[in-house]
């Protein structure tokens, strides 16, 4: 019921009009139908998410299989290719590096175990405190209304004109080196404007619905009414958001990354791809260097493409195909 | 930051350097020779280079192609090649020096070059604190009085005996040199330290023709007085570009690709991939290394008024935990050698550096981690996980590092993960290349960077050991006068470093007391190590044979290849159209 006013995308093919009797279904269709009796159990959703947890299983495994200190200079000799690939000096890589090196001698296995979790963990964390922050003014703004809510809105709306990497990239140069985690913080403060606008449109509809009139007259508080009788209804939404909301963060931090203003001694990705481009590794032909991250990347944007398209579906049945 | 963009953006510079700005006459590739930048043109309308500290508004072609020096000394035989000049004498104590100007020399609009303009530009430099150049400020230091004897001839009276007062200010010694400037137009300038010169004039045989932030062209002028009085041939290029190049990938397409025929350094790897593609790609050796030493040695330099590093102990500390060989072997790849002193591994230095090694006080190719940990042990430090703490306090340092190239950028990197393994937090911070030379560095807002700041000698030690005298110590904050001692290396053995240095700076070249001195004062700087030198400078500047020959190389040595210094006048005029 609420989820169909959440997904209400237009999508006229799936949809029958009311009344209509229903179609003839094979047996394979049913079979189908029963499925989506659970709609977590949604193909795009398992294979996306599939595709994530094969970056941290690369993360945990590499760390328990694969010597993680190859991630600093002068690890192991420059420039060697993945095993039984030939360098332009015509040696031959070995399994001492199966990914081969960088010119500094960094060991690329070594560097994408460490890298992917972390550009993976930017991306989460920035996001989390981004949606927790749009999940408490969204609702605070959408249900209490008046005053609150104009603070809110006028913020939030100010605040989405600002474009982030301009920001980010000043505020980057001018600090220096900086982590991780204040990476993500950084970032959390330009994906929070979205998910409170949405948020609050959704609540400002829920506000008048039967249920919350019933919580209401039966005398919840208004932390009760937001967070246990409406929540609920918003989250696969609110998952829909984080998904989308993880993909932006990470795209803004590889973005920065790639120009050089990451942490400077932990890898990422986007460190990797940035001292590639550096050092000439395109002219080298050394394309493990920055084809391999660039491969993993696109693993993690799929996987979270994969997993958004899911959760579209399990809000809204309309977009499930039988 | 702007790596990127200017990656992006070089093929369609590239298009606009070759067809030249608009109003500009067309000129073919093939008359056309195109140089590399290794930064950004800040301030492409200003030609007052007496106000820039970071040397830009020369090297972008100003005094490669159309100032030109008195002398240009040549690396290759040690001798003064005379330029503007043909000639000088000095007095017995060397207080006075009288130069000889060429006679004929004139400007583009048509002057005569002569002894007034030295003398005016000499004294507009004596007498203006606010022209900040490097070589303004020595002239500042060191003129007491500058004279004219006749049209063609002004003599010099120091402040002090100065043996190697023409080289070092007038003889291109390294990068640039005192530029004698047109009396005619600057006399007319109410204030020249907010002068900007523009349009520009000069001797050489180019005028400025277009700038902007990314490149600089230069033009052929139909007459050049060189030419007229039979010093020289007309030099064939016909339009000189110098163009931001941007970086060592894009630098490198360029190369293939023939859009560039002189390259700024370029590491091993890189040279050697371009060579694959584009076999008229040389450099100064025909075989590895390929790379030549310049005279600037490469160090770290130290803040020495900044916690925990004004401690001596702690500075040497960090110089035993440094493996040179490893910074050559991972960084260098192989195309230099580690620094045994502070000195340029010269073969004219060689007095100098084993007098240095003699005494116990030169340099180890290698580590000895232990001996580093067990000073910064004895200064209370303790061991603790990772790193050493003291009263709760973890010992790190920020090295400020220099984005523009990655020869820095990586050195740092291998510096940082030794001091990391031995127990410092030590991280690298990146700083755009006229932020470091312009704000960092003079400013000694840093506590440790990578550098070259003893750089100046070439074939006696005065040049560089005088470069960290007391004299030259101002507070953090103020700009130390010509990157002198940036260090502020201002201790009792500084005091005693300098009392010998400067008994040193007025004895004759070539004094057989000096290397015994240099020796003696070298025992100051070890034991207190208010920079730490670390491995030669490698550089390998790719030079492309397709549009033209000539290009200087260990095998037609008529000067060193740094084309970005102010002797890039040879290389210009030895360039022959390739056939």
């Amino acid at each position: 019921m609420v989820e169909q006013n959440l997904g209400d995308k237009a999508h006229p093919g799936a949809t029958r009009p009311p009344g209509a009797p229903p179609p003839d279904l094979t047996a394979r269709q049913v079979r189908r139908m029963k499925r989506f009796d659970n709609p977590w159990r949604n193909p795009k959703l398992i294979w996306g998410a599939g595709l994530l947890l094969s970056i941290v299983a690369l993360g945990i495994l590499g760390r328990l299989f694969w010597d993680t200190d190859l991630v600093f200079t002068g690890s192991g000799m420059p420039r060697q290719a993945p095993v039984g690939v030939e360098n332009i000096r015509g040696q031959i890589g070995s399994w001492a590096h199966p990914l081969g090196t960088d010119v500094s001698g960094k060991d690329l296995l070594a560097l994408l175990i460490v890298g992917a979790p972390n550009s993976l963990y930017v991306g989460v964390l920035a996001s989390l405190i981004g949606m927790s922050t749009g999940i408490f003014l969204g609702f605070t703004a959408g249900f209490v209304g008046g005053r609150t809510d104009d603070v809110i809105r006028v913020l939030s709306d100010v605040m989405i004109t600002i474009p982030p990497l301009l920001i980010l990239v000043v505020f980057q140069a001018a600090y220096g080196d900086i982590s991780l985690t204040l990476m993500a913080l950084l970032i959390a403060a330009f994906v929070w404007q979205s998910p409170t606008r949405l948020i609050r449109a959704q609540v400002l509809s829920m506000r008048e619905a039967g249920y919350v009139q019933m919580a209401r007259l039966s005398g919840a508080s208004t932390g009760h009414i937001m967070f246990r009788e409406m929540m609920p209804n918003l989250v696969p939404y609110l998952f829909g958001s984080f998904i989308a909301n993880v993909t932006t963060s990470i795209v803004t931090a590889v973005g920065l990354e790639v120009l050089g203003l990451g942490p400077q001694r932990i890898p990422t990705l986007g460190r990797v791809i940035y001292d590639a481009i550096n050092s000439g590794a395109l002219i080298q032909n050394l394309w493990w260097w920055w084809g391999i991250p660039t491969l993993l990347l696109a693993v993690m944007f799929i996987g979270l493409l994969l997993i958004n398209l899911g959760l579209d579906e399990v809000s809204n049945p309309r977009l499930r195909r039988l | 930051m702007t790596r990127m963009t200017q990656v992006l953006m070089t093929t369609a510079a590239v298009t606009l350097a070759l067809t030249g700005a608009s109003g500009a006459q067309d000129v073919p590739r093939e008359d056309t020779v195109i140089f590399d930048l290794d930064r950004t043109i800040r301030d492409p309308e200003n030609f007052n280079w007496m106000t820039d500290g970071t040397g830009i508004r020369r090297m972008h072609g100003a005094h490669q192609t159309m100032w030109e020096p008195l002398f240009i000394l040549n690396y290759g035989t040690g001798e003064l090649d005379p330029w503007l000049a043909t000639g000088f004498e000095a007095n017995a104590d060397s207080t006075e020096f009288t130069v000889t100007l060429r006679e004929g020399v004139t400007w583009s609009d048509g002057e005569a070059f002569d002894a007034d303009d030295v003398v005016f530009t000499t004294q507009m430099a004596m007498d203006n604190e606010e022209l900040n150049a490097r070589e303004v400020a020595t002239i500042r230091g060191q003129v007491a009085s500058v004279e004219k004897i006749d049209d063609l001839t002004v003599r010099f009276t120091l402040n002090a005996p100065d043996p190697r007062f023409m080289v070092e200010n007038f003889g291109v010694r390294i990068f640039g040199s005192f530029l004698i400037m047109p009396e005619h137009i600057w006399s007319a300038a109410e204030n020249p330290a907010t002068f900007t010169f523009n349009p520009p004039i000069g001797t050489g045989p180019y005028e400025f023709t277009s700038a902007a932030s990314n490149r600089a062209i230069w033009d052929r002028r139909d007459s050049w007085w060189g030419a007229e009085t039979g010093f020289m041939e007309m030099p064939e290029p016909l339009r000189v570009v110098f163009l931001e190049s941007g970086g060592e990938e894009s630098r490198a397409q360029l190369l293939a690709n023939n859009q560039l025929d002189a390259g700024q350094n370029l590491s091993v790897g890189t040279f050697e991939a371009i060579r694959a593609q584009n076999p008229d790609t040389i450099a100064w050796y025909a075989d590895y290394p390929y790379a030549v030493a310049d005279p600037c040695a490469r160090q770290l330099e130290i803040n020495t008024t900044v916690a925990p590093w004004d401690n001596a102990n702690m500075r040497r500390a960090v110089a035993h935990i440094i493996d040179r060989t490893q910074i050559v072997n991972i960084a260098a790849e192989g195309a230099t050698t580690p620094s045994r002193t502070m000195f340029p591994e010269y073969g004219s230095m060689a007095p100098f550096i084993d007098a240095v090694v003699e005494a116990g006080h030169g340099l180890p190719a290698t580590a000895d981690v232990e001996a580093g940990q067990a000073l910064i042990e004895a200064e209370g430090w303790v061991r603790d996980g990772d790193y050493y703490t003291k009263d709760g306090e973890t010992l790190a340092v920020e090295i400020h590092v220099n984005s523009a190239s990655t020869e820095y950028t990586r050195t740092i990197d291998m510096v940082v993960e030794q001091l990391q393994r031995a127990g410092i937090d030590a991280r690298s911070v990146p700083v755009e290349n006229s932020v470091f030379w312009g704000e960092v560095l003079p400013f000694g807002g840093y506590e440790m960077t990578y550098s070259w700041l003893s750089c100046g000698s070439v074939n006696e030690p005065w040049a560089s050991m005088g470069r960290y005298t007391v004299a030259d110590v101002v507070p953090v904050g103020e700009r130390s006068p010509g990157f002198n001692n940036t260090a502020r290396w201002d201790t009792a053995a500084a005091e005693a470093y300098s009392a010998i240095v400067n008994e040193m700076s007025s004895m004759p070249l070539g004094d057989p007391m000096i290397p015994q001195m240099v020796a003696e004062a070298y025992q100051y700087l070890d034991a207190e190590m208010p920079f730490i030198p670390l491995v030669q400078a490698f550089k390998l500047h790719p030079f492309n044979t397709t549009y033209w020959e000539g290009w200087p190389s260990n095998d037609d040595y008529y000067n060193h290849p740094f084309f970005h210094w102010n002797s890039g006048h040879q290389i210009i005029h030895n360039l022959e159209r390739a056939e």
